[in-house]
């Protein structure tokens, strides 16, 4: 090659920059499994940080409740008017399912099946959110006055979401199975409701065709603990 | 007085109890983190950073509850019964959001829909808005929380046993913005499916949202 030519030194130039390229490339092809699995641990190492930090938070919000309901209470010996007031604000915090609740009640135990001929889909065998709302919707239809999944208390402003059979209620920690759905309430009604054949007709077909389990224990006395999610309301306001 | 074996015993027995406490919050520590690790086995590196996401979220959310409660529990110790009045009456308002008893206003979003949805979509729809920090929520005239029931009846999707929807309007009140991407991804996955003939949204610094819940009083319950 006669490099006094100008187009040898551009050649060299590209052959370069395509070998840097290719180099990086196959470096990255190399390497890229062993990254994979490094990133995987080090947003799974986030992951837990960001659950653990999360159940701080969520003790203190519950331990600040508690702290206020005692003040309150002592609030409400100053005057007649404090003491209605106090009276009214429990009322709401209980149906917000801010305060322990007991009374009878019952609880739907839902477990995984067995996986067997795939009939519809490879998860059917797994009890999903989705399966867990249902049973929630369901103990709300008949006359729940609450409800909590695993110990989870379900409030107005509860969201479900999940992946497989994980359950998470409130982006707090993830739930797996058996999930336990307990409600406080007017057992034979709920009952009545959870044994009629046409309600939840997909996890009962399930039942039959993947072992799915489905039990329900009647209680006279069920205790569902407060919620230590978030209830604060920043945007919406009485018009 | 008690007697000196009597001091042991008791003085054993707290100790016991103690013990027995600490071991059983320590095994509820245990069985939850194992519980967070079994449900992260397999997870690939996207869904663990859209979690990672949402756990900041839910962080910034919880922060700012503690925040507001620490404010509340210092009105209390320190004002006398006026300071009393007034943070009662503030919990008061805002509970009565929460349970969805009274009208409201604020900024937010509306999602129309125009497709035969089903209670599985409806409550995936509440779902996705939840989780973005919903304040509250009408379905046409409709207020939804939590407990409101919502089954299939005969090809319809009735919510506390009345009909809504078809046409849908999703009328929410909360942060503007996490509705506002909340609003655009829903959209999207609706304009992907057949059954759908339209999905638009648009936000609103200033909605109102008049339907209301009616109160049930606990008859089995008690606090």
């Amino acid at each position: 090659m006669d490099l006094r030519r100008p187009g040898a030194y551009l050649l060299a130039i590209v052959a370069l920059a395509f070998g840097f390229v290719v180099a990086v490339q196959w470096r990255s092809q190399l390497i890229a499994p062993g990254n994979r699995i490094e990133q995987n641990q080090a947003l799974l190492q986030s992951v837990l940080g960001l659950e653990r930090q999360n159940q701080q938070d969520r003790s203190q919000v519950a331990s600040l409740r508690v702290q206020i309901g005692n003040l309150e209470a002592d609030a409400s010996t100053r005057s007649d008017q404090t003491n209605q007031l106090a009276a009214t604000v429990n009322g709401l915090r209980a149906e917000a399912g801010a305060t322990t609740l007991r009374g009878p009640g019952l609880t739907v135990t839902l477990d995984d099946g067995k996986k067997g001929p795939d009939l519809q889909g490879a998860t059917a065998w797994v009890v999903t959110y989705q399966d867990v709302q249902d049973v929630v919707n369901l103990l709300f239809q008949g006359g729940a006055e609450g409800v909590a999944v695993n110990s989870r208390r379900i409030t107005p402003l509860s969201g479900f979401q999940g992946t497989g059979g994980t359950v998470v209620i409130d982006q707090g920690p993830p739930l797996l199975a058996p999930f336990r759905i307990s409600a406080v309430g007017d057992r034979d009604a709920m009952q009545s409701l959870l044994s009629q054949t046409s309600s939840l007709g997909d996890l009962r077909l399930r039942q039959r065709l993947y072992g799915v389990s489905l039990n329900v224990d009647l209680s006279t006395q069920i205790t569902l603990p407060a919620t230590d999610s978030s209830l604060e309301v920043r945007f919406a306001h009485s018009p | 007085m008690p007697t000196a074996p009597e001091h042991r015993i008791r003085n054993l027995a707290v100790v016991g109890l103690l013990s027995g406490i600490i071991a059983f919050v320590a095994v509820v520590q245990l069985r939850s983190q194992a519980e967070v690790q079994a449900s992260l086995a397999g997870q690939d590196n996207t869904a663990l950073a859209f979690l990672i996401d949402d756990l900041h979220r839910a962080h910034d959310t919880l922060e700012g509850q503690a925040a507001s409660l620490a404010h509340q529990a210092q009105s209390l110790k320190a004002g006398g019964n006026n300071a009393a009045m007034v943070a009662l009456s503030a919990q008061q308002q805002q509970l009565q959001i929460v349970d969805g008893l009274v009208a409201v206003s604020g900024p937010g979003v509306v999602l129309n829909v125009t497709a035969p949805l089903t209670a599985v979509d409806l409550q995936d729809a509440l779902n996705n808005l939840r989780l973005a920090n919903a304040e509250a929520i009408m379905v046409d005239q409709r207020r939804v929380v939590a407990e409101s029931v919502i089954e299939d009846s005969n090809g319809q999707v009735l919510v506390d046993g009345a009909v809504v929807g078809d046409p849908w309007t999703f009328t929410v009140i909360g942060d503007p913005t996490q509705l506002g991407t909340a609003a655009g991804l829903m959209a999207r996955s609706l304009d992907s499916d057949p059954r759908v003939k339209s999905v638009s949204f648009r936000s609103n610094p200033n909605l109102t949202i008049g339907a209301v819940i009616r109160a049930h009083p606990f008859v089995y319950g008690r606090s």
